[in-house]
């Protein structure tokens, strides 16, 4: 009997234990600060590069430097990988998190762990917020953050974190001009959103659309979802938000294209009214709208639509700027994804448009949560010390290499963010070719005529040149000073081709992002009337039940209490 | 003290504490209240009064009994077929029906998915007809396993007895075997139509549009109202237990041995 009180106590226990065992166990060791941060899934560079192919070489030239450049290079320098003596390099070959533990103890000498876990949607990580569970760190969308900002639930950045002087204050010193400007102008309560967040991934939506199958035209409206030249081909965003922007954007098509709005002076402010217009009559055409669409796409989607374009089942997709990046390198075979595979059969270039009418301007976030942090200064100095290190501009780059999404750093006086660009997207000139080429062609050249070096580079020029498709200039100057700047310093000479692939995707144009508009977040009274606009277009409302499939029902219903009745009288019938 | 055996419970009884009653009273606060955490029957009438909850309910419901009689078409003549035959192999034979339930779900689902692609073309167009075809490849086991192991254990002399009465072949079936098996299929029919009631992974897998209850539970939830979205789960709960109430009647239990083999 003992042995089997025993039992049963040692099985309770252990059941207790497992449950105990999900609660977040906080509080660390002997002066440890834990910092537990929740963000998206896969957004963050894990680490674990492959040695030969995923080192970025950003070729930055140290001689032609002045001294106190290179200083402060070399400073920020040390946890790179570094590979070759005089090159920069940036390589993950730890996980950002744990670059981060070692980064904070050897430049505070504190000890801090990272708890990390991670979410799906906004809505998922509010429920979890909801229920109760605390978090320090977290990194939600833009609206979210005006949510939580309304609700009073965010503790403020310090006064330290924004102090443009300090060394390691990598995002105050970093943060691109232009997302500066958005996060300082967008208020909530009388209170602007770079009081509460941090930057740190942004983007806007399109289509990713497959050249060969859709007119680039068609491709350049919302209209596109309704098509029918592409029934049954295109799919859609699978939530309230992204569907209800692109339904406005294509109901007020023809305004919003019109020489005449786009003319107007308060243009930016006029079409942010527009795009977040939820009166009970846009809402109406909404629905009108999306249901129309539903008739028409292949499906609702929130991560198959990448698969599916790349596989050929659909020629169009809605996507986000940093997903429609990452599920064109998929097809172009330049990154290995688990869902598809990609050989010469089925290798394709896909397109990335934004439509005329407007896009909606994504950001993703960092905001200090008030049942985390409380009072405790500790542990918002690792926090903010946490958005400083990704911040960083070679972690920034570890991070957008690892994603494919686009920070909100550009680096300030570090030429880093730009050297990648160029590294990822520029074109080649002649001295990098000559520089780079190795082993066969060069051979090649050499044997095939012997005469004066000149002939060689001038033939080589004139190979190069029908190899190499026609370059045009880019220019980032609006990202990397602010709208409405230039300078030559920020303009890029990229192949024709990257004016529609992943460089306009990942940085869209001054021109794209003129019509680019912020979509806030409702209130509760607009919120409802929103879901109660889903759950119409995407529920089966009893109304649609034709009148004889109730007539048949009832027909069947009665038939067969009269069945069971007669058998029953039958039966009884047979005992007697 | 005194130990019982009863003191081995007790395991059980906390897990059912904890993830089964405790999960059901917060389920029943959040059907009751309203966004103020008063007392509220608004919830109940909102699920009756709304044409969208009304008409995924039904949509539900005709997709789980579409469903639920394919299954049952073709899991009927299988298992009478196997069970009755005098084949050595059947153990392998039925091994190979069951195998597919070893392979994890989604990855059945996808290739599923390619599968009705090649047939197809595009999988858009017939949304009803793929949730019918993906389900009923992820239920039909569950269907096939309970009549067999009912008609197996049948006793033959009964059927042999209805014909040395007189009785033709098919009538000795439909007055014989037929009932006889009756626990069989209705454990199968439970077995299939309360998953297929509520399983919306299929339908998103394959692209159907249309929510049922389980996906517009779903969507309440993300849209933070909590309280109709426990309402509709409730009320589905109800639905289900009465379906098992009834059914359970004319069930047996050497019917559901047919679990085990899962």
């Amino acid at each position: 009997m003992k042995a089997k009180h025993l039992l049963a106590i040692a099985l309770t226990a252990a059941l207790l234990m497992t449950a105990c065992w999900i609660l977040p166990a906080s509080a660390g060791a002997d002066g440890e600060v834990v910092l537990r941060v929740c963000n998206w899934e896969e957004y963050i560079d894990l680490g674990d590069w492959d040695a030969e192919e995923d080192i970025i070489d950003l070729d930055i030239d140290l001689e032609a430097l002045d001294e106190d450049e290179k200083a402060a290079l070399i400073d920020n320098w040390d946890d790179s990988e570094i590979l070759d003596g005089d090159q920069r390099m940036v390589f993950g070959k730890n996980p950002m998190i744990e670059d981060f533990e070692e980064w904070y103890f050897r430049t505070t000498g504190k000890k801090v762990r990272v708890e990390y876990s991670t979410f799906g949607t906004n809505e998922d990580l509010y429920n979890m917020l909801t229920i109760g569970d605390v978090y320090d760190l977290v990194c939600p969308s833009d609206y979210m953050i005006m949510k939580l900002m309304a609700e009073d639930q965010l503790v403020p950045l310090s006064e330290s974190f924004k102090d443009q002087e300090k060394e390691t204050n990598y995002y105050e010193r970093g943060l691109s001009p232009y997302i500066r400007d958005i996060f300082d102008s967008h208020q909530i309560n009388g209170e602007s959103w770079s009081d509460y967040a941090a930057g740190y991934m942004w983007g806007v939506t399109g289509f990713l659309y497959n050249p060969d199958k859709v007119d680039e035209a068609d491709a350049s409206t919302w209209n596109l979802l309704e098509n029918r030249k592409y029934n049954r081909l295109i799919t859609i965003k699978d939530n309230v938000r992204d569907a209800c922007f692109a339904a406005i954007g294509a109901v007020k098509s023809e305004m919003l294209t019109s020489e005449k709005f786009r003319s107007r002076e308060d243009y930016a402010a006029a079409l942010e009214a527009e795009m977040n217009d939820v009166s009970p009559d846009s809402i109406e055409k909404v629905q009108g709208y999306l249901q129309k669409v539903r008739e028409n796409v292949y499906s609702f989607e929130t991560d198959s639509g990448k698969a599916d374009i790349i596989t050929g089942k659909i020629v169009a997709s809605y996507q986000w700027s940093g997903d429609a990046v990452y599920a064109m390198n998929v097809a172009e075979g330049e990154e290995e994804d688990d869902d598809v595979e990609v050989n010469d059969e089925n290798r394709k270039y896909l397109n990335f448009s934004v439509p005329e009418e407007g896009t909606n301007i994504y950001f993703d976030g960092w905001v200090m949560l008030k049942c985390g942090i409380g009072n405790d200064t500790e542990k918002q100095q690792a926090a903010e010390a946490f958005i400083n290190f990704l911040s960083r501009p070679d972690n920034a780059i570890r991070n957008m290499y690892y994603i494919g999404y686009t920070s909100a750093i550009s680096g300030g006086d570090d030429g880093r963010i730009l050297a990648y660009l160029d590294w990822n997207y520029g074109a080649e000139t002649e001295e990098e070719e000559t520089g780079t080429e190795d082993g066969t062609e060069a051979e090649t050249a050499e044997a095939e005529a012997e005469e004066s070096e000149a002939a060689e580079a001038e033939e080589d020029a004139g190979e190069d040149a029908e190899e190499e498709e026609p370059t045009v200039e880019y220019d980032l100057s609006y990202f990397f000073l602010g709208m409405g700047q230039h300078s030559d310093d920020y303009v890029l000479t990229v192949p024709e081709s990257q004016l529609k692939r992943q460089l306009s995707a990942q940085y869209p144009s001054e021109e794209v992002i003129e019509r680019a508009s912020i979509m806030i977040y409702f209130n509760e009274e607009q919120n409802e009337q929103i879901n109660r606009m889903w759950t119409n277009v995407r529920c089966f409302n009893i109304n649609q039940v034709p009148v004889w499939i109730w007539i048949l029902l009832a027909a069947l219903i009665v038939g067969g209490v009269a069945f069971w009745l007669w058998r029953r009288a039958v039966r009884n019938r047979q005992y007697e | 003290m005194k130990f019982s055996r009863k003191t081995l419970g007790i395991p059980y009884a906390v897990f059912l504490l904890l993830f089964v009653v405790a999960p059901l009273v917060v389920l029943f606060y959040y059907a009751f209240t309203n966004g103020t955490g008063e007392f509220s029957l608004k919830n109940l009438t909102d699920f009756f009064s709304d044409p969208n909850t009304l008409g995924t309910l039904f949509y539900s419901l005709l997709l789980a009994m579409t469903t639920t009689l394919v299954c049952l078409l073709i899991a009927y003549p299988v298992a009478y077929i196997l069970a009755t035959s005098k084949m050595k192999s059947k153990p392998v034979i039925i091994m190979i029906f069951v195998m597919p339930m070893w392979i994890n779900f989604s990855l059945r689902i996808t290739a599923l998915k390619e599968i009705l692609t090649l047939i197809e073309g595009n999988l858009a167009f017939y949304p009803f007809l793929n949730s019918v075809i993906g389900m009923t490849y992820d239920f039909l086991p569950f269907m096939i396993l309970p009549i067999y192991n009912t008609i197996v254990k049948l006793d033959g002399s009964l059927t042999e007895a209805a014909r040395d009465l007189g009785a033709n072949e098919r009538r000795a079936f439909m007055r014989v075997t037929l009932p006889l098996s009756m626990p069989g299929i209705i454990s199968g029919i439970s077995m299939v139509f309360l998953p297929a009631m509520t399983n919306y992974v299929v339908l998103d897998m394959l692209n159907n549009s249309t929510f049922i209850m389980g996906s517009l539970i779903g969507s309440y939830f993300s849209a933070h109202n909590w309280h109709n979205g426990s309402m509709i789960a409730l009320v589905l709960l109800g639905i289900i237990c009465v379906f098992t109430l009834l059914t359970d009647r004319g069930d047996e239990k050497d019917a559901r041995t047919g679990g085990a083999l899962l």
